[in-house]
């Protein structure tokens, strides 16, 4: 299994000379400035977008220039902890057990109130066949002290509210 | 509006392709592609004026091959000029091409494109790195570890991006994983008639492809496209100039080139507004403006043969859709009927595509020299019809620059001054 048959031509092997290249360390320089104002407002759990006043688009994580009017947004705007997933993908973690691999998704969440996605990733519980595009999700907080950066948010959940959970029309009537 | 001067692709060329060319050196795989070339066209290296080149730098672990490559292309004391543009470099440079023709520069009539990769003496994830280490980093910044940043964009590299779109794809039309090794079939069966190409499989079937295993859901080992040692070369002239190098020169008509905002990764550790990865309007954009330049109105009935850059199947139906040429969510129903056969309505990826063949800085350009081929009607897997209309595209960057060339076997009429 796996393997694919395709009509192969033999090269001689001529001229081969090894070489190694290490690559030397690089200074890039970012403005940061918008994402200080975000981060200060995660370490109260609150998350806050940046609104562009020429087309109304939330950025989160937030933008130094919207791309299409070529401005700065100034104006901050909060934002729901619930979002949907917009995409995903799979990474593939080995069974330590089994040794087989097993896919866990990455998904791209666009919070509710927001106009872009960013990658994060999902509670570990959740297994890659469940994941949909569109799925419902919400944000949770790491335990303990928040430090003001990214890692505040430990992973997204499902949501798992009553309208979840009805699986027919007539359900909720009957409860 | 002043006009440039019309434009004409006397003929194309390629040296073998395939996953180790350890009989040769770089300077020498680039050679056998200009020899082709010259051979194919009946022209010699004195009759070239110009040349344009590129590959996508960092991935042969060589930097500047212009630099010190000049008297293996013959561009000695002639003017040289390298386009990179990475997944799009040999767009770019068929497009840089065309506008060193078309300006009518004095002395500068028959330009040679020349576009390379050889893979096999470098390190791909290296080049890779390059392009995404600085944003990658970053992040390290903004407190996340290391080892979360390599789980997250990890799955985000070249593959990565592939499959979001997949799965996005396959949301919206109800496309199925079969109908993906369905594309792939056809291209692999192409690619076997086709003398230079990388991955020649004449008896695959549907069922090969879905026995192998994920590399990144919904795509397969057996749907992925290979790392390709390989050249190709392609002569751009005048009108005036073409008829002495070939008897069917192929006029190209339209260009477009168009970035969008990247997908997935937002610049800077921001965002991104595009939310569905699938959705690209830059390929839209691209294709309204190359298909205004060349008077197309209805792509789906001008044009007749069409050759895209899909390096995962899922990408060509994509693209077929976004250039106008299907109705959305309809080009999976197109390869069930055999629309896209080489004896179909709409003959696609005859070559065999980037999907069976891909050398980085010459695939986008192989795309413009099999639809000139095919106009020309000297393809290695010739289609049964006369085309009279193709389009070329490629595509590249973080899911965001596509490049359009549409050709045609009739000059577009220019509206000069004091005409009519």
């Amino acid at each position: 299994m796996g393997r694919l048959e395709y009509v192969k031509k033999e090269y001689a092997r001529t001229r081969t000379v090894e070489g190694k290249w290490y690559l030397s360390s690089c200074k890039y320089k970012y403005n940061i400035t918008p994402v200080k104002t975000c981060f200060e407002m995660l370490k109260r759990r609150k998350l806050v977008g940046l609104k562009c006043r020429g087309c109304n688009h939330v950025f989160f994580p937030p933008k130094l220039v919207c791309p299409r009017c070529m401005t700065m947004p100034d104006k901050w705007v909060g934002l729901r902890e619930t979002g949907v997933v917009a995409t995903f993908t799979a990474t593939y973690d080995k069974d330590e057990k089994t040794g087989e691999l097993v896919p866990v998704p990455i998904v791209a969440v666009r919070l509710d109130g927001a106009d872009t996605i960013y990658t994060v990733e999902l509670n570990p519980k959740i297994k890659f066949d469940d994941v949909y595009v569109g799925m419902p999700v919400k944000v949770k907080w790491r335990d303990g002290e928040l430090q003001g950066n990214l890692s505040d948010i430990e992973y997204f959940d499902a949501i798992e509210d009553a309208g979840m959970l009805i699986k027919e029309p007539g359900d909720a009537v009957k409860k | 509006m002043m006009a440039g001067r019309q434009v004409a692709i006397a003929g194309a060329g390629f040296c073998e392709h395939a996953s180790k060319r350890s009989d040769v050196n770089m300077a020498e795989l680039v050679r056998e592609a200009i020899d082709n070339c010259l051979k194919n066209a009946n022209c010699e290296l004195k009759d070239i004026d110009a040349f344009v080149t590129g590959n996508m730098p960092g991935f042969e672990g060589i930097g500047f091959p212009e630099l010190w490559m000049t008297d293996w292309l013959g561009a000695r004391n002639k003017p040289l000029m390298r386009v990179t543009t990475g997944g799009t470099t040999g767009g770019s440079i068929g497009i840089a091409g065309y506008y060193n023709v078309t300006a009518g520069l004095p002395g500068i009539d028959n330009v040679l494109v020349v576009g390379f990769e050889h893979q096999s003496c470098g390190d791909t994830s290296v080049g890779l790195a390059s392009v995404a280490y600085a944003e990658v980093s970053l992040y390290t910044k903004f407190g996340l570890s290391m080892e979360k940043i390599q789980r997250l964009f990890g799955a985000g590299s070249a593959i990565g991006i592939a499959s979001y779109q997949a799965i996005n794809y396959m949301k919206r039309s109800g496309c199925t994983e079969e109908d993906l090794a369905r594309v792939v079939v056809q291209n692999r069966h192409n690619a076997a008639k086709n003398w230079y190409t990388h991955l020649k499989m004449p008896k695959l079937t549907i069922e090969e492809v879905l026995d192998t295993p994920y590399v990144s859901y919904p795509l397969r080992y057996g749907m992925l496209t290979p790392a390709t040692d390989g050249a190709c070369a392609v002569l751009f002239t005048t009108e005036e100039n073409s008829k002495k190098f070939t008897d069917i020169p192929v006029f190209v008509n339209g260009v477009a080139s168009v970035s969008n905002e990247n997908a997935i990764l937002g610049y800077a550790g921001s965002g991104t507004g595009q939310i569905d990865p699938c959705e690209q309007v830059g390929a839209i954009e691209s294709s309204k403006l190359a298909y205004s330049q060349a008077g197309i109105s209805f792509p789906e009935k001008e044009i007749e043969y069409v050759e895209v850059y899909s390096p995962f199947p899922n990408q060509e139906l994509q693209w077929l859709e976004r250039l106008g040429l299907f109705k959305e969510n309809t080009a999976h129903l197109r390869y069930r009927d055999g629309t896209t056969a080489p004896n179909g309505e709409l003959p696609v990826n005859c070559s065999g595509g980037v999907n069976s063949t891909n050398a980085i800085g010459a695939s986008g350009l192989e795309r413009i020299a099999e639809a000139a081929l095919q106009i020309m009607g000297k393809a290695g897997n010739q289609v049964p019809k006369t085309v009279h209309t193709a389009l070329a595209h490629s595509w590249g960057g973080v899911i965001n620059l596509v490049t359009l060339m549409v050709m045609s076997d009739k000059p577009k009429r220019i509206w000069k001054k004091g005409d009519a």
